[in-house]
């Protein structure tokens, strides 16, 4: 298995799933054993259910099997509203 | 039996009126719009006697529903030129409900009067006062006075300096549960122009004596209103604070509707620095969630002392509560609230400021003046936009909105007075506004659906008109679309129906979160609705049936299909990152409410 590093941001309900003393906003680098979407979910125990909206590189992805890159940002967030 | 209490400003009269039988079924938003489709005028100048104010508090306000208390004032808007229907929480909805007032409609205006005068509504009496003593005075104290003299704990609606100076972004205020904060506004369109316009500065409602409406069918109306609860309860985005686990769960009541900031910078639909970019480098600083951790952090320093709060509710009985209170970081004590998403974006992203305290601090000075704060963040980038202040510069911008406490000042007048006025004065060619109204926070260029509304709804460029956000970003009925896809039409006309249906009821705009994407909880709020009345209301056609009186009256105030145009750099200038342009055609807007 081929590890690979991406960057992952959390927002909302899911920032305590990051690691501590990362910022709001800020991306942490993720090493990866399978490298789609699926993995990073996999990875930090996110469900998909709560992974609502899935951005790679600035463009919404709705496929949890989406491949990924080295380097490829990844944001995560819940279900979220307002308004 | 529910009443109209009708106010003659001319001679300082009031009488008490059964609601008229045609009548029955309307409230909020379709009372006021009913009301001003029928006695105004819609060529009238609207900060003469010839325009009316209407009150009335959603349909449900008062009783049990959860988050019902929302309150609706409309008149013809100094802002557009059309009709207008703003609503706002507070306690003003809860306290005209329990005292049976279906509606308060302000016509006339003193004849060359120097006095201010504020009316007094209680169960079954009306006074006029005069109190000059409440003119000329920041919100945050006229607040704290009214309550003084008014030991009840009223709810408190009107306007501040803006407005008794009839300039055209005065809101009309309300005071909050707390009485700490003016900050819950029915803000949009000028209204608190209109009640400057009339010589009044507040309209008091003393809840004591009255008591909760009662439902047709109260039996069903309480297990219908008890499982719609459960169905918000449960929902991700409306739910509670935490989950089992004690972990953040409900999205509002732990960010507050600025949980949006973020994915809008993220998704490249931010506006920012006047509508130049879609992203906003420091959009995480003033975001939900530093907003949230201010709130903890101020909470651990500073305990009981601590005046910081999310999960904080705007009228009695809501149980989404999205407001918040913003702390001083210094001291723990309140700076303003709420801080929501628009605000955020408005006084913070557009203009480029990026520091927290900042934006509150142009928050709480829009609550003090009576401004709305999406036209006032508007109206400063116009400001910026002409080289008269730099984009970033927090300072300054507080500086220059400060201006606007002294009468004197022409520059005070001016931010006062919308992004329209501001834009042509100061030699702007790029101004975000339709039909006169600036535009809220979400992009139009890459997203499209927000766009037609903007330009369609009878209220000027307004989101919650026909919030397609949820649908194109928050992946809320349906799947967010391809920025491609053009079909959007459809989408904002079936957002905007609902809307003024629920915009009627009393409830929050935001149970759409829920309702939209669980079945029970549409179906239950509906039966709320249906056996208070003890009929059947078809949504769709309620809401249309608002529309097109709102569409009538705007088409005799003058509007063709020429105004329901975004401003022309839309269609012009890309928004970078994903260098997209408004290409909705023109075809595709008049779609829109063709038919009507
Ligand atoms: S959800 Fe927010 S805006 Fe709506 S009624 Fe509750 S506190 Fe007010």
């Amino acid at each position: 298995m081929i590890s690979m590093i991406v960057n992952v941001k959390l927002y909302a309900t899911l920032r305590k799933l990051a690691p501590k003393n990362v910022q709001i906003g800020e991306a942490f680098p993720l090493d990866l054993d399978s490298p789609t979407v699926n993995g990073v979910l996999h990875k930090l125990g996110i469900g998909e259910e709560q992974a609502k909206i899935i951005m790679v590189n600035g463009t919404r992805v709705t496929k949890f099997d989406h491949e990924l890159h080295a380097n490829d940002t990844v944001v995560i967030f819940p279900p979220v509203g307002g308004g | 039996m529910s009443k109209v209490l009708r106010i003659n400003m001319e001679d300082l009269s009031h009488k008490w009126q059964n609601v008229k039988p045609a009548h029955k079924t309307y409230a909020g938003r379709a009372f006021t719009s009913t009301i001003l489709s029928e006695e105004v005028d819609p060529t009238c100048h609207p900060l003469r006697e010839q325009n009316k104010i209407v009150i009335s508090p959603g349909l449900l306000a008062g009783t049990l529903a959860p988050s019902s208390g929302r309150l609706s004032v409309g008149a013809k808007s100094p802002l557009t030129g059309g009709i207008k229907e703003a609503n706002a929480g507070g306690l003003t909805g809860t306290r005209l409900g329990n005292l049976g007032v279906r509606g308060i409609i302000i016509e006339g205006a003193p004849k060359n009067s120097k006095d201010w005068y504020s009316i007094l509504v209680g169960k079954d009496k009306c006074e006029i006062l005069k109190t000059n003593q409440y003119a000329g005075i920041g919100l945050y104290d006229l607040i704290g006075k009214v309550w003084k003299d008014h030991p009840t704990k009223p709810g408190i609606i009107g306007c501040g300096v803006a407005g008794q100076r009839l300039l055209e972004n005065a809101g009309v205020f309300g005071n909050n549960i707390e009485n700490s904060d003016p900050g819950r506004y029915a803000g949009r369109g000028g209204l608190g122009a209109v009640f400057g316009s009339k010589r009044i500065v507040a309209v008091i409602s003393d809840g004591k004596g009255g008591s909760r409406p009662e439902a047709k069918d109260q039996e069903k109306f309480d297990e219908a209103r008890k499982t719609f609860v459960k169905s918000l309860n449960a929902h991700a985005v409306t739910g509670k604070l935490k989950d089992d686990k004690g972990e953040p769960y409900g999205g509002l009541k732990n960010y507050g509707t600025n949980i949006l900031l973020n994915i809008l910078s993220e998704a490249g639909g931010l506006p920012t620095r006047g509508f130049r970019s879609g992203r906003f480098d420091k959009a995480a600083k003033i975001s939900g969630e530093a907003v949230h951790d201010l709130v903890d952090k101020t909470k651990a320093k500073f305990g009981d002392k601590a005046e910081g709060k999310y999960a904080h509710a705007c009228h009695p009985g809501c149980v989404m509560a999205c407001s918040n209170i913003v702390p001083y970081e210094e001291t723990g004590k309140q700076h303003v609230s709420p801080l929501e998403y628009e605000t955020a974006w408005s006084l913070g992203a557009n203009l480029g400021i990026g520091i927290l305290h900042d934006v509150a601090e142009l928050n709480r000075l829009c609550n003090d003046i009576g401004l709305d704060t999406i036209e006032a963040g508007n109206t400063i980038a116009m400001f910026m936009e002409a080289g008269i202040i730099p984009f970033g510069d927090g300072p300054k911008a507080i500086a220059l909105l400060k201006k606007a406490y002294d009468e004197d000042s022409v520059e005070g007048r001016l931010v006062s007075s919308g992004a329209q006025t501001a834009g042509k004065t100061l030699g702007v060619t790029r101004i975000p506004s339709v039909k006169g109204q600036a535009l809220p926070a979400y992009d139009p260029r890459p997203i499209k659906g927000i766009g037609v509304t903007y330009a369609t709804s009878t209220m000027g460029a307004d989101h919650t008109a026909g919030y397609t956000i949820a649908a194109e970003i928050l992946g809320i009925k349906g799947k967010v679309t391809d920025p491609r896809d053009l079909k959007k039409a459809e989408l904002s006309q079936a957002f905007q129906a609902t809307t003024a249906y629920i915009d009627s009821t009393g409830y929050c705009l935001f149970i759409a979160f829920c309702i939209l994407d669980d079945d029970d909880g549409f179906n239950a709020m509906k039966t709320t609705v249906d056996s208070f009345l003890g009929e059947d209301i078809d949504v769709t056609s309620y809401g249309k049936d608002v529309l097109k009186k709102e569409r009538e009256f705007n088409k005799k105030a003058g509007f063709t299909e020429a105004d329901d145009r975004l401003p022309e750099f839309f269609k012009t200038e890309p928004l970078p990152p994903h260098n997209v342009v408004f290409d909705v055609p023109d075809e595709e807007l008049d779609a829109v409410f063709k038919g009507f």
